[in-house]
């Protein structure tokens, strides 16, 4: 009852909210050329959002499995753009960004060394959440053979372990019980399940409170800090890896070297500390690293310098930012 | 805050009061006749010149306006703070609320009393200033209550402690290696260094608001420039002297002004483009200048032997520390807080010059891109190398920005002069040799 009452509420919050940000979105992409994107971006997430808690409030509910197999292949051609664009996780992340920047904090820098650490250890970080349920199992053997098989069925069931993977995808506010029922609204947080499911009952209670706590905080002072060794955005690099994409998706990011004169300004302000915009001489930029947000294209003050493309098509371009809307007719010499 | 006159100097000779005044109302009127002069030219170059460039003719008088407009804000208290070189960062400046000025001479005749402390060898450009110092020539100069050196080269590193002698000098050291974090990371304590420095010797807190708002009048400024040089690129409607002109101006101005003066000026051109009323032939060789800095009014030399040559040119673009440098590149601010906002400042004047003084694994190769992509986008069809001797970096870049552009077909003409009248004649010569080359090149 209580639950479809938010649900009606909730459609329609979103509802208004997306009009609202319609209508925001066009005025702002008008006026202000360096929050253009990132707007959209926004717009985008709380969109995807949305679709996400539809999607998981259908019924029957859909495996999530075939969510897992869709995305993948959705990944193969675009890479991590779902990073960027539409993971719920990582829009509580730039939520906080978006408070902590109205707020004129200012963020943290990972040292760069455990930047690309973290970077280059996310597979392992990976195995290692895949593989923990297993470790686990060893370590304390479920008691009797019922219990096995519950157990086993828990562990390594039809998704249960590699759920970690797509354990981003779940949003705050759930369709179904959540962690936390507060009045009668489902929350949740991602890997919490996980957490909860791995760990006995009070440690385990203890571990998801601390998780959620660091996870918040880091990401209120440090821009997008999940992002760095998530296991989702790895398991998205490292299917990227395959051959047919030659390291790169369809959808990437190209630098005109000559245009470039190293300013910086893309360094310093990816969210995810991304050097290789700025240090590639020019060309394909391929690095996993980048999830695609497009805010080093937005604020490249250089025009034509950076270019997001599909394909072979220039979908966004960094634009003299100064400039407003009104694009000059480009003049020729007679 | 003038050093006491009573610290002994270490360079500079002690000179009388007389000779002083003497010396000082000789060159200030040959430089006042030249400053008219070069109006003159230009507006006879160009008999239907812009409305809006007299505004400009008018602050182009070093001794007129603007000196006494900064004199009457100075009896008010504000502290002027003047700089030898584009790496100062303006805006911590402005946000303490001082005028930010820039200070380098470009007068011939001062060169030559620069010689009493340094030697002939000595790149003009400070020899010149020093001989400004030494007969208080230079109204923005005398007018600095304190002045910021940024160590680019060998020159303006000796010059700032020649000058310390008379002024209070803040040097800031940059590192040559650009592209490296330990090198930004440097920078951007000096950066922060000097803003405590402004703070403490003005009295003034530069706030988040203030320097925000200093950024924002910095970003309007870019923006109206790179109007004005977009305008370039086509069918020439300004000459390229008036350009150059306005961009120089920007360094004595007061900023909010020119940036409402060059917006009249590039609507008033916008309307003759529409009206396709170019200010000469289409086919005039459009030429790129780029070397040492060409400082009003004096070294409007060679700009005006270009365009008021036989055949003529016409500059479209440049790439000097005098001109474009200037304004090119705005400060990408990411989030407004304190320190994004000063570590967009310092990436600002650190990452995106071009000045020869850095290397890099690539050697300067930013200035070459930079070079390559202005003359694509510019249509250039020539460049002139413009150095003055004593200049050794530009100078020792020159083999490499030739092989460059040989590249792509464009020629390069290196053109070395020195801080004197006397070479007119024979650079007339060389630069009408070029243009016909040029010239010879379009009708091919
Ligand atoms: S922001 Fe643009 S111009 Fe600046 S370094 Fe990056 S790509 Fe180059
Ligand atoms: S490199 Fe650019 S597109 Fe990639 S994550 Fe960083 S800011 Fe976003």
């Amino acid at each position: 009852m209580a639950g479809e009452l938010i649900g009606s509420i909730l459609s329609l919050i979103v509802l208004v909210g997306l009009g609202t940000a319609g209508v925001l979105t066009v005025l702002i992409w008008k006026k202000n050329r360096v929050a253009r994107v990132t707007f959209l971006r926004f717009v985008i997430q709380a969109v995807g959002l949305a679709a996400l808690f539809f999607l998981f409030s259908l019924e029957p509910s859909i495996p999530l499995l075939y969510v897992l197999i869709t995305w993948f292949t959705v990944t193969l051609f675009l890479g991590r753009f779902f990073c960027g664009w539409i993971c719920p996780f990582a829009f509580i992340m730039d939520i906080e960004s978006l408070i902590r920047k109205t707020l004129k904090i200012r963020h943290r820098l990972l040292p760069d060394k455990l930047n690309i650490a973290l970077h280059k250890g996310r597979y392992l970080i990976l195995a290692v959440f895949l593989l923990l349920p297993l470790a686990l199992w060893l370590l304390n053997p479920p008691p009797n053979t019922a219990s096995a098989v519950m157990m086993a069925q828990l562990l390594a069931g039809p998704f249960r372990p590699y759920s970690i993977i797509i354990d981003p995808l779940i949003p705050f506010v759930v369709p179904w019980t959540g962690q936390l029922v507060l009045g009668s609204v489902n929350l949740s947080y991602p890997y919490i399940g996980n957490i909860l499911t791995f760990v006995e009952a009070t440690p385990g209670q203890i571990f998801a409170v601390v998780f959620v706590a660091v996870t918040l905080i880091g990401a209120f002072f440090v821009r997008r800090v999940w992002c760095r060794f998530c296991p989702a955005g790895a398991s998205i690099a490292a299917l990227n890896k395959f051959k047919a994409f030659k390291g790169v998706p369809l959808l990437y990011i190209e630098k005109d070297e000559e245009k470039c004169p190293k300013c910086g300004v893309c360094k310093r302000v990816c969210p995810v500390q991304v050097n290789d915009v700025y240090e590639q001489k020019g060309g394909k930029i391929g690095t996993s690293q980048c999830m695609l947000c497009a805010r080093c294209v937005e604020m490249c003050p250089y025009e034509d310098t950076l270019k997001i493309k599909f394909g072979n098509k220039p979908v966004f371009k960094s634009r003299n930012w100064l400039e407003s809307s009104i694009v000059n007719e480009e003049r020729k010499i007679e | 805050m003038n050093k006491n006159e009573t610290v002994e100097r270490r360079y500079l000779p002690e000179i009388s009061r007389k000779e002083i005044d003497e010396l000082k109302n000789t060159v200030k009127v040959s430089s006042q006749k030249i400053i008219a002069d070069n109006i003159e030219r230009m507006k006879k170059a160009d008999p239907h010149r812009p409305d809006a460039m007299k505004y400009f003719d008018d602050i182009a008088n070093l001794f007129g306006r603007r000196q006494q407009e900064i004199q009457a804000e100075k009896e008010k208290g504000k502290k002027v703070i003047g700089y030898l070189c584009l790496f100062a960062p303006t805006e911590l400046i402005s946000a303490a609320d001082a005028i930010p000025i820039r200070v380098n001479s470009g007068w011939y005749d001062t060169s030559k009393l620069g010689d009493r402390v340094v030697p002939v060898e000595v790149c003009p450009v400070i020899r010149s200033t020093i001989g400004a110092k030494m007969i208080e020539l230079s109204p923005f100069l005398e007018q600095s209550d304190a002045l910021i050196s940024v160590l680019t080269c060998d020159g303006m590193t000796k010059l700032s402690e020649i000058l310390s002698d008379q002024k209070t000098i803040w040097g800031m050291n940059v590192p040559r290696i650009k592209d490296s974090t330990q090198s930004l990371r440097f920078w951007s304590d000096e950066i922060r260094h000097m803003k405590t420095q402004i703070e403490t010797f003005t009295g003034n807190k530069i706030t988040r608001n203030s320097l925000k708002e200093a950024i924002t009048v910095s970003h309007r400024a870019t923006k109206v420039f790179r109007r004005l040089q977009e305008l370039r690129k086509g069918n020439p409607v300004i000459m390229g002297r008036d350009a150059m002109l306005v961009n120089q101006a920007y360094t004595w101005d007061d900023k909010k002004r020119w940036t409402e003066k060059t917006e009249a000026l590039c609507d008033e051109l916008e309307k003759r483009v529409q009206q396709k009323d170019w200010v000469c032939n289409s086919d005039t060789p459009r030429v790129m200048l780029t070397g040492t800095p060409m400082f009003w009014p004096d070294s409007w030399k060679l700009p005006t032997l270009v365009e008021e040559g036989n055949p003529q040119g016409i500059i479209v673009a440049d790439e000097q520390c005098s001109g474009e440098r200037i304004l090119s590149d705005p400060i990408g601010v990411d989030e407004w807080s304190m320190d994004d906002m000063l570590n967009a400042i310092s990436e600002r004047y650190l990452m995106a010059s071009t000045c020869p003084c850095f290397t890099s694994k690539d050697g300067n190769e930013d200035r070459i891109n930079w070079l390559l992509n202005k003359v694509k986008e510019w249509n250039v069809q020539g460049v002139i190398y413009y150095v003055i001797r004593g200049c050794m970096l530009y100078a020792m870049e020159y083999s490499r920005v030739k092989k460059a552009l040989d590249k792509i077909n464009v020629p390069v003409y290196y053109l070395d002069t020195e801080y004197t009248r006397e070479d007119v004649g024979q650079l007339k010569t060389r630069v009408e040799a070029f243009m016909e080359l040029l010239n010879a090149r379009v009708d091919f």
